[in-house]
């Protein structure tokens, strides 16, 4: 393999992985504040793929403004996900959470299909993104730079927000205990809910750039990616904002790489991160930066 | 013996004539940064009732986390009849014969009393899946077997009569005493309480009294519990440890402890 | 069971032999295949039932393991010319490419293979819990879908299997119900049974009690395992053709539903809502075609059932968590006592006076 080639790859994984990062951040808020695998994370990704369709192509909004829009939609779907699936049931078995966190997922993918047809739709793409650079010989869509800038710039805000400002500061005490939270006067829901909305807002900005990668939308396109960014948040541990990130990028660059060192595993390449999460979950349950949380007897 | 300075006590209590059943040398369990226990001595004979006692958050339950296999302490061992137990799973202490209830009550809420110490009984099932499965005869006299000695508990601790209750519905005390029938259904050697007495008024709690000397006379026991009826423990046992932010700093017969300067201090705050 | 109860149980059992001898006979075609897939689904509820209502092992892999029986049965039923026919990519390997059972051998061992394949999966997943255990088993599953797809020499890859003989009729699926509720009933009740329900119960205190965790979990994961494979053989045998993306998540997303919506931990709630969920399956199929009622014309969208279907398990979930019939069965005693009957009757009568008390 020559060396350019080698880049292609890596610059190819390392913006895979951006993408994955920016999604497996929503599994991991929610998993850090509610104990829950969010299974519906996936589908709302799929559903920002489709508002930007409908900005852009059906209501001719430049994509400038479309965009921004997309991220406030998806947002409030999240925190509408959240107060009419999970919240009725903040006290019920953690098995019926589980049913409902799929039951949701399933409605979302089978509301899609009916409203927006079975068939893939194209993904409005800026003209922007979508030119190539020359670097010596191989030319890159400028795409494959701007995503890791992008995810950059996003994830610097969020660990602002979230280590910096009094709001984030509430969060992370939910996350640590709700009833201790709320005798400290913070509003438990209220910062559940603004958890949903941010994270289904990078699930948004993580749809868009997926769109305009794989410029191919559809009702079942959140499926897969939701499953191996839920597996990206748990190779970094589970909770753990900087894990789901550096999961993220593990895997990204993983799945590019074998494909492309080892051609043949190219069908079972969406086993890949499927073997990763079982021999994680085995052999380090808490992934790689999580801490250990010992069951209270 | 000085009582108030009592260091690596047990060593030092005296009982040569008979070897402990339950031993825990040095055991110590830490969580992070966190012991919760540290160095931790226990010799436990047989027909005693010892308790445990200290201020909450002392690291008592984790005692017996760490005897009942729950957890794997970081340090020390534990042997009961000789035989080393640490790190031992919990399933496999229970069958060598070490019970225990639970101080914040887990009982299998959902299902009926009977089921509750049926269920106690499965560690003694010789048939196997299959044979179960077939309902063979061999299984079948072993199930009859089961829910004989499960009814003359019931009756023994006066819950018959709500056998077919769920477990979850009972009032409080009588899940405390199906939570120890249940125990007693895996046909213990010793027997761990976790604070039997909590929530229960003081009259309850001199009924309860009699209750465990009772039991410990029919059932052939060693009793280790954990209590804060001081009333209760002063009673019964005939001889107390007391743990104090994971460490024991004092152990002795009752009146011993009751004028231990240490213990005084750690339950009523030292008074500069 | 005192003799009522049993005289009772024997007429029940003789009025089902009847009524599959006259639907055999006499229903048509369409008809009797519904039957046909409502006693499958019974099967699959029963056996995903043992697992996750009975031992609380949230496991969602179930599709893999009708997959392994169905594929297995399938390969040992179908005529040898036909395997020939179809592998045309790769052809099938030795043995299989010559080797023909007779269908209750072909099922059995699809069952086994099943179990088998629950073992390999359940030994590292069971060490897991709760939500963990969920998306492990998921990825299991689909790990089994890939290499499905992709062992082409073996399961003909992405083109899938056609022209299995039809074999499954009412006797076969409703017989194969009849056995599964049978066994599993038996084991439920047992001390083995009540073991697996003290650690859905509390699994701390299930291992205090000297319950060997592991032990009582792979248990029920192979059992479960062994009555999936033996459904997905059954059904291999109904439809004549199946294929890897049969065997998805949206199957084990069904079977799902059907135990939610009948109560986990409750067999009696399976069986009637795996007839239940079937047939509104089939009723509500016009959803998703447009048909025409004369004076209207009914504009259906593709995936409108699917719609209902999910927000049904929505609504089970939210409004009604314990479903029909909680953890409840059936019971001659519970049916014939008045009180079961009036129950209902008397709590719709309170429940508008209660309310009628402000005011009017």
């Amino acid at each position: 393999m020559t060396l350019n080639l080698f880049l292609q790859h890596l610059s190819n994984g390392i913006s895979l992985g951006s993408l994955y990062a920016l999604i497996a951040i929503g599994y991991t808020m929610v998993y850090g504040i509610l104990r829950l695998i969010n299974f519906a994370h996936g589908d709302i990704f799929m559903m920002a793929t489709y508002f930007a369709f409908f900005g852009v192509i059906i209501f001719a909004i430049p994509w400038y403004i479309s965009f921004p829009l997309v991220l406030i939609l998806t947002a409030l779907l999240g925190i509408l996900v959240e107060a009419s699936a999970y919240r009725p049931l903040r006290d019920a078995p953690k098995i019926s959470i589980l049913i409902s966190a799929i039951g949701v997922s399933f409605l979302l993918e089978n509301l899609a299909t009916v409203l927006f047809g079975g068939v893939p739709k194209p993904f409005p793409t800026p003209e922007i993104f979508t030119s190539m650079v020359k670097i010596g010989t191989v030319s890159i869509q400028k795409l494959t730079f701007y995503i890791p800038v992008i995810t950059i710039v996003f994830l610097f805000s969020l660990f602002y927000l979230i280590y910096r400002t009094k709001t984030g500061m509430a969060m992370r005490a939910v996350s640590r205990d709700h009833e201790t939270a709320k005798v400290m006067g913070i509003n438990v829901n209220l910062i559940i809910s603004l958890t949903f909305g941010i994270g289904s807002a990078l699930a948004a900005v993580g749809g868009l750039m997926w769109g305009m990668k794989f410029p191919q939308i559809a009702p079942l396109m959140g499926i897969i990616p939701g499953l191996k960014c839920f597996i990206a948040a748990v190779i970094g541990g589970i909770g753990n904002i900087y894990g789901a990130v550096i999961g993220g990028f593990i895997l990204g660059i993983g799945e590019i790489m074998i494909v492309a060192f080892l051609p043949d595993l190219t069908g079972y390449r969406d086993a890949f991160a499927f073997i990763l999460l079982i021999v994680i979950l085995l052999y380090k349950p808490t992934g790689i930066m999580g801490e250990k949380i010992a069951e209270k007897v | 013996m000085n009582p108030s300075n009592l260091h690596s006590i047990s060593d030092q209590i005296t009982m040569p004539e008979q070897e402990a059943l339950l031993t825990a040398a040095k055991i110590t369990m830490r969580f992070g940064g966190l012991t919760a226990v540290r160095d931790f001595n226990l010799a436990l004979h047989k027909g005693e009732i010892v308790a445990l006692i200290g201020p909450n958050g002392a690291g008592k339950t984790t005692v017996f986390n760490m005897i009942t296999g729950v957890y794997k302490p970081s340090e020390g061992k534990i042997y009961f009849m000789n035989q080393d137990i640490t790190g031992v799973r919990p399933d496999l202490i229970t069958k060598s014969g070490i019970a225990r209830t639970f101080q914040n009550i887990r009982l299998f809420k959902g299902l009926s009393v009977l089921d509750n110490v049926l269920i106690a009984n499965h560690l003694h099932l010789e048939s196997g899946f299959i044979q179960a499965t077939m309902k063979l005869p061999g299984y079948r006299k072993e199930e009859k077997a089961f829910r004989e000695k499960s009814l003359a508990l019931l009756e023994r601790v006066d819950l018959i009569g709500s056998c077919n209750d769920k477990a979850g519905a009972l009032p409080y005390g009588m899940q405390r005493k199906l939570e120890i029938a249940r125990a007693l259904a895996t046909n213990p050697k010793i027997l761990l309480l976790d604070e039997p007495a909590a929530g229960m008024n003081p009259r309850e709690a001199n009924d309860l009294t009699s209750f465990i000397y009772q039991i410990k006379a029919e059932f052939d026991l060693t009793i280790l519990m954990i209590e804060h009826h001081m009333d209760l423990v002063m009673d019964i046992s005939e001889r107390i440890y007391v743990l104090d932010y994971g460490i024991t700093i004092a152990c002795g017969t009752p009146s011993q402890i009751q004028n231990n300067q240490k213990v005084i201090e750690a339950y009523l705050g030292v008074d500069n | 069971m005192n003799t009522r109860n049993k005289i009772l149980t024997a007429i029940s059992i003789l009025a089902l032999s009847l009524f599959v001898f006259y639907a055999d006979r006499h229903f048509d075609i369409y008809v009797v295949r519904i039957l046909n897939v409502c006693a499958i689904y019974t099967i699959l509820g029963l056996s995903m039932n043992l697992v996750n209502g009975f031992t609380g092992l949230f496991s969602l892999g179930h599709a893999g393991f009708m997959a392994v029986g169905a594929y297995t049965t399938a390969l040992l039923t179908m005529p040898v010319d036909v395997k020939q026919q179809i592998f045309y990519m790769e052809p099938l390997i030795k043995p299989l490419n010559a080797m023909v059972l007779p269908f209750p051998a072909a099922l059995f061992l699809g069952g086994v293979l099943a179990a088998l394949t629950g073992y390999l999966i359940g030994a590292p997943a069971l060490r897991l819990k709760g939500d963990y255990l969920a998306i492990a088993t998921l990825g299991f599953g689909e790990i089994i879908r890939v290499i499905f797809t992709n062992t082409q020499n073996i399961t003909n890859g992405a083109l899938g299997l056609k022209g299995i003989p039809a074999i499954t009729n009412l006797w076969w699926s409703f017989g194969t119900a009849a056995f599964t509720l049978l066994v599993l009933a038996s084991i439920v009740n047992s001390s083995f049974g009540k073991a697996m329900k003290a650690i859905r119960e509390d699994e701390i205190a299930a291992e205090s009690m000297g319950i060997d965790l592991f032990k009582h979990k792979i248990l029920s994961f192979i059992t479960g395992a062994f009555f999936a494979g033996i459904g997905g053989g059954l059904l291999a045998n109904l439809l004549g053709t199946i294929d890897p993306k049969m065997f998805n998540f949206i199957f084990t997303f069904n079977i799902l539903l059907i135990i939610v919506l009948g109560g986990m931990g409750s067999f009696t709630g399976t069986i009637i809502s795996a007839f239940i969920i079937t047939i509104a399956n089939e009723v509500l199929r016009f959803l998703d075609e447009s048909i025409n009622l004369g004076f209207i014309v009914f504009q259906g969208k593709v995936g409108l059932r699917a719609v209902v279907f999910s927000a049904l398990l929505m609504v089970v979930v939210l409004f009604y968590r314990n479903g029909l019939m909680g953890t409840n069965e059936f019971s001659w005693d519970r049916v014939l006592d008045k009180n079961f009957w009036l129950k209902p009757w008397l709590k719709l009568r309170r429940i508008p006076l209660r309310k009628g008390g402000n005011g009017k």
